[in-house]
């Protein structure tokens, strides 16, 4: 029994470290998407310089939205290394 | 960072929920008071002393330089509500200045190694419901019940799903915008100090200057722009 219980902790444990490590393939997207307003930012003030306080200004909101679902995977990811639930539902069962 | 420093302790590295200082049962229910909670009585106290000093004795013309503050705070978010909601929603300026205003303080929180009350998804998800109710009565204001629900139908009546998700994803996303960004800053604080030990002289000051002032401001201005963006979106014609 016991060594049930050791394997299948381990099986999930290293689930949820695979899990972890898979869900900031995520950081993909704001990498990608504030690449692309930086560089329209860049353009917009190489037209129009003395607008470039409103662009700056635009171009840090526009970052920190598109900011949010790289957000989420990091949620998940710090969730399933820190505060596994999957792990508590585990041991739960295993001193039921 | 400087609270992440207690997280970096001997044995290795854990991250914990806040810790719960008192608890009593009423109702059959358990009340913790957390350290969330207790640190938010302290912001709310420090803007109260802040607040009162900066509005004693106001004359006509300005003379103190703290007058000049104040009026500053002022113009600064009436111009904000202005530019983003239109000149007709001038009664929610006391309401997004106090918002602005405590949303920083929380972020900032941890400059003082104090724990964000911000990095608790409690805090920010009450603030999130706060917009989310004024969202949807500033559209039930404007629109009458007929005007509620065919808001969600607009423009074609297939979108209704997308719309009802849309509405419930918005403060949901709000929420987990600075909470994301409160802990995260949170963890790679107190796993820098983890791993430098000893050592950990310039490095957590140079992240300490993105994760804890500059993300701390610009999510605050976020969240305030993004509930003036909400609410003034919500108006029905």
């Amino acid at each position: 029994m016991e060594d049930m219980q050791l394997l299948s902790s381990a099986i999930v444990l290293g689930a949820s470290a695979l899990g972890a490590g898979t869900a900031m393939i995520a950081g993909l997207g704001p990498g990608i998407g504030e690449g692309i307003c930086a560089s329209k930012a860049v353009e917009a003030i190489g037209r129009q310089p003395e607008a470039s306080g409103a662009v700056t200004r635009t171009m840090i909101i526009g970052d920190a939205l598109a900011e949010t679902t790289g957000l989420y995977a990091l949620v998940i990811a710090l969730l399933l290394l820190y505060a596994n639930p999957l792990f508590s539902n585990l041991t739960a069962l295993f001193n039921k | 960072m400087p609270a992440a420093l207690l997280l970096a302790s001997e044995g290795g590295f854990t991250v914990t929920g806040p810790k719960v200082i008192a608890s009593f049962d009423l109702f059959g229910i358990t009340w913790n008071l957390t350290e969330t909670v207790f640190i938010q009585w302290i912001v709310m106290l420090v803007l109260l002393i802040v607040m009162l000093i900066l509005t004693h004795r106001l004359e006509v013309i300005p003379r103190t330089k703290r007058q000049a503050a104040a009026e500053w705070i002022v113009t600064f978010a009436r111009n904000m509500v202005d530019t983003t909601m239109g000149p007709k929603y001038k009664g929610y300026t006391t309401y997004i200045g106090a918002l602005l205003c405590f949303l920083l303080l929380n972020n900032l929180m941890s400059l003082f190694g104090l724990k964000n009350p911000t990095s608790d998804i409690s805090v920010t998800g009450a603030i999130a419901l706060i917009t989310f109710a004024l969202t949807q009565i500033n559209r039930a204001r404007t629109g009458k019940v007929k005007g509620f629900f065919h808001a969600f139908i607009e423009p074609m009546p297939f979108m209704l799903p997308f719309n009802i998700i849309g509405e419930i994803a918005n403060p949901l996303s709000q929420a987990l915008r600075i909470f994301g960004n409160m802990v995260a800053g949170m963890v790679i604080g107190g796993l820098i100090y983890f791993a430098l030990g000893n050592f950990a002289i310039l490095i957590p000051a140079i992240t300490s200057l993105y994760f804890d002032i500059f993300s701390a401001v610009i999510q605050a201005y976020i969240f305030t722009t993004l509930t003036m963006a909400y609410i003034s979106g919500a108006e029905c014609e």
